[in-house]
């Protein structure tokens, strides 16, 4: 490639900076790398097409990977897409090892995006043709894959079963999305509440709820003591980190990476369900599936290294079909029509200096994403050291700006905060599952409208089976995935 | 380069302290004003036509003007809040077009808003086949279903993507009445969806875009994602505005191929449907009419001047402003005509 | 088997398919957990009675009751300066000085100085990178 083309050190600073603020953005509770995307597109009709591209993509980065820091320190997940590694990443920090986990995360962010970015790099288009061999049938599939996870995250069955189906089934209130091919029809609305549900509960908000404000109310509960005091994170006492800790995760790493990547090429299947799906994997496959959900190093690597997998698979139904494979990356689109650029399926063959900057500038905003994140990390971790009658009430703010700006600007969605940072906290209090239900609300509307679809294109139930090789495969799959969960509880007990 | 933004802001505000102060006979606007628009994408069409024209009146009128991709609910619930000018929406003919579908919430913005100057002209929307199609034009498919064959066209129902199949049976109605019943939909989300229909060989037609569409029709017919124009629905006065290298392989000529009159569904046997998916500004009901008067007023001045017609080419958009008294008249005749399309073939 | 397993939807009754699924295996696992931990829900008054006497009262309504007023003013503060922010950098300094006094333990000036500066810092900082430099909507 003739990187002398393109390459300067404004398109270097704009790629680097661009990271910087994305991993600003992801690193704000209910601030994701889409809003980071969305504020910064219309600077790029002043940069130019490659310099705007670098602009992007280093903020569509650091907005992945930005997310792991409150997720790992705080318990809060600052995008959806990190919501599992919360799962493992704040148990490990609640131990001490607060530092140990964002190397984890930040280095398996690095490996996920490489390898998507390698595998954009050499099969976009090849791989575009084989993602759309995937019909209502098996996206449904994945979905469905997806939420097997809900019974591997649950620590009692039944219960954690259940909060998932509530989960689903709260994600459906509202209108059926006519954008997502529903009628447009209003069910589970109660009655008197049209006027603020008509749309249902949006998921930025509810996250935040229940992470973040449910944390809250759970620490005025018990009286806001002094509990993790700098004791009792091991800040500056370097705890010895070297590559060592991988050895025997780089096949996790891989599959997670490539998992993740998979997940982005198709197009509607959605962002989070990346990571939740490497999770789930990993765990299936891990010769200690038990430790999972209790602070084990393989958790975060999944996690991260597939939704930093997503970053370059999302990329590929953009630059091979013009069809954007998560939120963010419609926004490109965005960002190639207000210079005049076609995209579709002759894009990468019409414009092949914009096609190298764009691989240049994933690459250059993985390695500062972990150069920035890394030398950062120090400090990062110095948050949970702040006293927490400060930093309460300042999370509190940071969700209502989340929650307000992420629809731009709906006061509904501050007071869903409230609703489901209460309801965090009844659930908790009634051993319902926060984890399980999550994962529910998020692939509810997913899961809906490929279910349905699948039975008005094809009239029959026996399809989900007879669709294609692929469908028998995610059976197995779900199967493996659902049995290695009944098994694990048994034992159990 | 965090602070770009900043410094652009800083320059444009300094261009507007410069240019020549506006004619101070008309209501002042409020200095900062929201412009919610009926789409939740910041990426999408209705939010390029927005930005293009709040910088136009931002500078033109020296306040600030942010838009906010709230989609249609929220934008027109935003409206109907706030009467002191603040908050301004822009949005297409899904506005009305939502209401005459029976979509749940929507009022008729004629009656329930202020409908303002009409701003641009998306030229795009279109109905493809697939490369291998047996059908060559619109003209096939409406004898195909004039011959009992089942024509099956993906669309999201409810508004700018329904309202050229319901024309599409229609047309069908008025040439072999009972006909309509074989043009069928297939309900679909967007555009990655609809394209999917047609490749599970679920739909035989679907609805789509110049602008997302043109290059699966520059394909080899042997790849199954190749595909075929077969109608493009805007006028052909709007396809003149368009620039005249069209998009792609397409040209202008090309595209006046695929519409009316070369390309013809009927409307009621003697005029041909056309659809343009027009950019228009709505205002809260009680909002100073005074203020109404100086955003067309700015307008006129800035379409005057010409720039604004070219960004609005670059972007693919048709500029077409018309003032707020002209453009409610236009688009209520608009919505009367799709008012009698919709209510006969469901009759 | 084609008659068993053949099911045909109405587009226009659809939107009621999958909740009414959804609702019927909830539904289902509902009663599964009413019939398996039914001596835990007979004694859930007692469970709560606990959690209620054993809770900083103080602290846990009164962040209910701050967050409630915090979100209440936001929107009417805000729309006396329409779309500048205002509403909500004028109610989070208060909301973030009120709320950190109420989760400090034992309260002395050494500590509330420091949460003073950022209750007016933090906010500010804030309402100007989003607003100003980002250019998005706050109340």
């Amino acid at each position: 490639m003739d990187i002398l083309s393109f390459i300067s050190p404004l398109f270097v600073l704009l790629t680097v900076g661009g990271t910087l603020v994305g991993i600003i953005f992801g690193a704000i509770p209910g601030m994701t790398a889409t809003m980071a995307v969305a504020v910064c597109l219309p600077v790029t009709y002043s940069l130019g097409l490659d310099n705007g591209l670098a602009l992007l993509l280093g903020l569509y980065v650091g907005g992945i990977s930005g997310g792991l820091v409150p997720a790992i320190l705080l318990g809060i997940p600052g995008t959806p897409s990190s919501i599992t590694t919360t799962l493992d990443g704040y148990p490990m920090a609640k131990a001490g090892h607060g530092e140990k986990a964002l190397r984890i995360g930040i280095f398996a962010s690095l490996v996920g995006g490489l390898v998507s970015l390698l595998i954009l790099d050499l099969f976009a288009p090849t791989l575009a043709d084989f993602a759309i061999k995937f019909s209502y049938v098996e996206k449904f599939l994945i979905i469905l894959f997806a939420l097997s996870v809900m019974a591997a995250l649950s620590s009692d069955l039944l219960l954690g079963i259940f909060s998932g189906f509530l989960g689903i089934f709260i994600s459906l209130i509202g209108t059926y999305d006519v954008t997502k091919g529903g009628n447009g029809e209003w069910r589970l609305i109660p009655p008197g509440t049209e006027y603020w549900l008509e749309q249902g509960f949006s998921l930025l908000p509810v996250l935040i709820g229940l992470f973040g404000l449910a944390a809250i109310l759970d620490e005025a509960e018990t009286g806001m003591k002094a509990g993790m005091s700098q004791k009792d994170v091991k800040i500056g006492q370097h705890e010895k980190f070297s590559l060592s800790i991988f050895k025997g995760q780089w096949i996790n790493l891989i599959r997670s990476s490539c998992i993740g990547t998979f997940v982005g090429i198709l197009p509607g299947v959605g962002g989070s369900a990346a990571s939740i799906l490497s999770y789930s994997n990993a765990k299936t496959f891990s010769k200690n599936p038990e430790k999972f959900g209790k602070g084990e190093p393989a958790g975060v690597m999944a996690s991260e290294a597939g939704n930093n997998g997503l970053t370059g698979g999302a990329l590929v139904p953009l630059l091979s079909l013009g069809i954007p494979g998560d939120s963010t990356t419609a926004l490109l689109i965005g960002a190639f029509t207000l210079q005049g650029v076609q995209v579709g399926p002759l894009f990468i063959g019409n414009n092949p200096v914009t096609w190298d900057a764009m691989i240049f500038a994933m690459l250059i905003a993985n390695l500062a994403m972990f150069v920035m994140m890394y030398y950062a990390i120090r400090y990062f971790a110095m948050v949970v050291t702040i006293p927490k009658y400060i930093l309460f009430p300042v999370i509190l703010m940071m969700c209502v700006i989340g929650a307000y700006t992420i629809n731009y600007g709906i006061m509904f969605d501050v007071w869903t905060l409230l609703i489901f940072g209460i309801f965090g906290w009844v659930m908790t209090k009634i051993r319902l599952e926060v984890a399980p239900f999550i994962i529910g609300f998020i692939l509810g509307p997913s899961a809906e409208v490929y279910f349905v679809k699948t039975l008005e294109s094809f009239g029959d139930l026996t399809i989900f089976f007879t669709k294609s090789w692929i469908a028998v495969f995610l059976w197995v799959l779900i199967a493996l995935s659902v049995g290695g969960s009944a098994y694990l509880q048994t034992k159990k007990k | 380069m965090t602070f770009t933004r900043r410094t652009l802001l800083a320059a444009a505000s300094a261009t507007a302290i410069l240019a020549q102060p506006f004619a101070a006979s008309a209501a002042d606007l409020p200095k900062n004003i929201r412009m919610v628009i009926g789409s939740t994408s910041t990426g999408g069409d209705t939010y390029q036509a927005a930005s293009i024209v709040a910088d136009a009146l931002s500078d033109k009128l020296g306040v600030n003007i942010k838009v906010d991709a709230v989609g249609a609910v929220n934008g027109l619930k935003a409206l109907e809040r706030d009467k002191r000018g603040t908050t301004i929406m822009l949005f297409h003919d899904f506005a009305y077009l939502a209401e005459l579908y029976g979509g749940k919430g929507f009022v008729n913005p004629f009656e329930e808003y202020t409908v303002g100057a009409t701003i641009a002209n998306n030229p795009g929307n279109a109905y493809l086949v697939g490369a291998n199609s047996p059908y060559q034009s619109m003209e096939d498919i409406l004898t195909a279903a004039a011959n009992g064959e089942r024509v099956r066209v993906a669309i999201q129902p409810g508004g700018v993507s329904e309202i050229g199949f319901s024309a599409m049976k229609n047309a069908a109605k008025v040439r072999a009445p009972g006909s309509e019943e074989n043009i069928v939909p297939v309900n679909t989300g967007s555009q990655s969806d609809k394209n999917q229909a047609m490749w599970d060989g679920l739909a035989d037609v679907i609805n789509g875009s110049i602008q997302a569409n043109e290059q699966f029709t520059q394909l080899d017919g042997d790849d199954q994602k190749a595909m075929r124009f077969v109608w493009i629905t805007a006028s052909p006065e709007t396809l003149a505005e368009a620039p005249e290298a069209g998009m792609g392989k397409l040209t202008r000529d090309d595209m006046l191929d695929y519409a009316s009159p070369k390309t013809s569904v009927t409307l009621d046997g003697t005029q041909d449907f056309t659809f343009d998916k027009e950019f228009f500004l709505i205002f809260n009901k009680d909002m100073d009419p005074a203020m109404i008067d100086t955003i067309d007023q700015a307008l006129a001045e800035i379409y005057e001047e010409g720039e604004i017609q070219k960004k609005e080419t670059a972007a693919f958009f048709t500029p077409n402003f018309r003032p707020s008294a002209e453009a409610r008249e236009h688009l209520e005749k608009k919505r009367e005509i799709y008012k009698k399309v919709i209510s006969d073939i469901s009759g | 088997m084609g008659n068993l397993t053949h099911v045909t939807i109405n587009f226009d009754t659809s939107h009621l398919i999958f909740p009414t699924l959804i609702g019927c295996i909830l539904g289902l696992l509902g009663l599964a957990i009413v019939i398996r931990d039914r001596r835990q829900l007979a004694a859930s008054g007692t469970h709560w009675r606990k959690i209620l006497g054993e809770m900083d009262k103080t602290r846990f309504f009164g962040t209910l009751a701050l967050t409630v007023i915090y979100f209440s003013a936001m929107v009417p503060v805000g729309d006396i300066w329409p779309n500048t922010g205002m509403g909500f950098l004028l109610c989070s300094i208060p909301l973030v000085a009120a709320s950190g006094l109420l989760f400090m333990r034992d309260r002395t000036a050494k500590k509330a100085i420091p949460l003073m500066i950022v209750a007016v810092a933090a906010p500010t900082l804030v309402w100007w990178l989003f607003t100003d430099l980002f250019f998005l909507t706050l109340p």
